[in-house]
């Protein structure tokens, strides 16, 4: 008999099955050991057909798409990735040259198909048939005291409204720091592919950034 | 005679980080001065609503303050 082996008898589980640090035994049926593989570094053990297997967790997390200066009448985000599930945008510091106004964002430069509802300043607000009013009320344009988280989900859905809600800040033109928490929808089946900011329409942006961030 | 020149639009290729920055088209220039049109008009509205709000405040004697009191507001 060799040493460090077990008897050749039922039962019994031969080390040789074995090879390599790190490996496991498990039952690929019942009383039938068998050999699972060390798996690669950061994969984790999991069940496929009813036996355990190494596999790449699904990564997660944000990804930072791209960082945008705001500049002219409107600032377009065009040709969006369509491999995110969710997009996530920071719009800050947003000025503008000529008028106060609402700062606005415009999925697929379609301005008439959000519905917001939400407290804006205390107050309970409500928006149909419109752009994304990020400012609810009009806006201190010389002020870059404004910040604003957006998540719009489902972004790529070609069968389905797109949920959305934003919270942030913002100074209003009739005096007044402005708290601001609203949730909604995109109303339309079409996948957003581009997302178009502007000042009220009328007005050209001083400065102000966009992050865009694409969700797993 | 110097040329009008249109407002100016940004666009940015998040895919190829490519930014252009050119005078708006037609299309943009026509949507445009609809908009203007339409907040020349909402403003004078919001502007015809706030008179009215101040002449009923003075003929009633109290204060927007006191009128959001009434109406259960804070």
């Amino acid at each position: 008999m060799t040493v460090g082996r077990i008897p050749n008898v039922e039962g019994g589980i031969q080390p040789t099955l074995l090879t390599t640090t790190g490996d496991i035994i498990y039952a690929s049926s019942a009383s039938n050991p068998a050999r699972l593989g060390i798996g690669s570094s950061a994969q984790v053990l999991t069940v496929a057909s009813g036996v355990p297997s190494w596999a790449t967790p699904a990564s997660g997390g944000m990804t930072l798409i791209s960082t945008t200066t705001l500049s002219g009448a409107t600032t377009t985000l065009s040709s969006i990735p369509q491999t995110y599930n969710s997009l996530f945008l920071v719009i800050s510091g947003v000025t503008a040259n000529t008028s106060d106004n609402r700062i606005r964002c415009l999925p697929n430069n379609v301005s008439n198909l959000t519905n917001t509802t939400g407290v804006d300043g205390g107050t309970i607000q409500s928006a149909d048939n419109s752009p994304i009013r990020l400012s609810e009320r009009v806006t201190t344009r010389t002020s870059a005291l404004n910040a604003f988280g957006l998540y719009l989900h489902n972004y790529t859905s070609t069968t389905s409204y797109k949920p959305l809600y934003f919270s942030g800040f913002y100074v209003q033109t009739a005096g007044g720091d402005i708290a601001t928490n609203i949730a909604g929808a995109f109303r339309s089946n079409t996948a957003i592919t581009s997302l178009v900011f502007d000042y009220g329409g009328t007005n050209t942006f001083a400065g102000g950034t966009v992050l865009l961030y694409g969700v797993k | 005679m110097a040329k009008l020149t249109r407002p100016m639009v940004r666009i940015h290729n998040v895919e190829t980080d490519e930014i252009i920055d050119r005078e708006m088209n037609d299309a943009e220039f026509a949507q445009y001065e609809a908009n203007k049109a339409a907040q020349a008009t909402a403003q004078a509205e919001a502007e015809a609503k706030a008179t009215a709000k101040a002449a009923l405040l003075t003929r009633l004697g109290i204060t927007a303050e006191e009128a959001q009191l009434l109406l259960g507001g804070n």
